[in-house]
């Protein structure tokens, strides 16, 4: 077997080509599309937020009073302040478009981001 | 050929390998496009090396100590996220050394096995926590997948000829 081959470059170009159209086609389709963020604890669905109000606002969940999320007017949304040890949460930064997720594994907090309206994407599709 | 014994010095050293990687990164910042849960996998390094050096059986049952190192280091969810990762991660490899034997390069196995070692794992965090897109994540994966590889393959290729010296790495 050898480490390399020619054609190899070949297959690492069709795999870019497929990243790029996949990330094209993606932001393209849910860039303007109204959004809402869910917050998870331990696979649970604990609180919605609506991303579409123009409110600044921080707040945390009445479980997880030591997380604190930030919501922005131009509707993102981002881990604000946590005590875990990673901090993997607060560096993800600021999410809008949907799909998009952040987790906090150690307190147990999703953050994700889905459609306005529940059931707009087809399940079999979109999402594992 | 290689003994028996021998078979189980190298797998023993190739685990050690595997945790001392997984520790390194650890200790590393995390990826720019942070995906929950899931990390770069250098320590699948050893795994794929065991792949190709010994054999299918001594790789699954690195990848399967690893996840059982991980879960006593980290907690259940990270011994289940590395279990997923490596499990799917040998499965895709051996399918390609299958179907396509000696036309598939090491490179093009790394990558793969990389790329799939995340697939793995997002799938796991999607089961364990709440559904995640996969078609946000799928070009995030492919680019850490093709970097992972090529720094796995560069790697191989560095350390293949001390193996060969030492009398493994062709024909096993």
């Amino acid at each position: 077997m050898k480490f390399f081959k020619k054609t190899d470059l070949l297959i690492i170009g069709i795999l870019l080509l497929l990243a790029g159209g996949v990330y094209a086609t993606y932001y393209a389709s849910q860039q303007d599309k109204p959004a809402k963020a869910e917050i998870y604890l331990e696979s649970e669905l604990i609180q919605t937020v609506s991303l579409s109000e123009g409110v600044d606002k921080m707040f945390s969940v009445d479980e997880k009073p030591e997380v604190v999320f930030h919501l922005y007017p131009d509707g993102s949304i981002a881990f604000e302040h946590s005590d875990c040890p990673d901090q993997i949460c607060v560096e993800s930064g600021r999410l809008h478009i949907i799909g998009q997720s952040a987790a906090c594994l150690p307190n147990g907090l999703i953050l994700k981001i889905v459609p306005e309206n529940g059931d707009a994407y087809d399940e079999n599709d979109m999402v594992i | 050929m290689m003994g028996r014994t021998q078979k189980l010095v190298l797998t023993s050293l190739f685990f050690a390998m595997a945790i001392i990687l997984s520790v390194i990164e650890n200790s590393m910042p995390p990826l720019p496009v942070s995906i929950p849960g899931v990390k770069f996998g250098f320590s699948n390094i050893a795994v794929m090396y065991v792949l190709f050096f010994i054999g299918k059986r001594p790789a699954y049952a690195v990848a399967i100590l690893k996840a059982v190192f991980v879960f006593s280091i980290r907690g259940w969810i990270a011994g289940v996220l590395s279990l997923a990762g490596g499990i799917l991660s040998i499965t895709v490899m051996i399918l390609l050394i299958y179907l396509f034997r000696d036309k598939v390069s090491y490179l093009i196995l790394s990558i793969f096995g990389a790329i799939f070692h995340n697939i793995g794992q997002l799938v796991a965090v999607s089961i364990i926590y709440t559904n995640l897109y996969l078609m946000y994540y799928l070009p995030v994966l492919l680019v850490t997948g093709i970097i992972a590889g090529l720094i796995t393959s560069v790697l191989l290729n560095v350390i293949m000829p001390a193996f060969q010296r030492v009398g493994f790495g062709n024909g096993n």
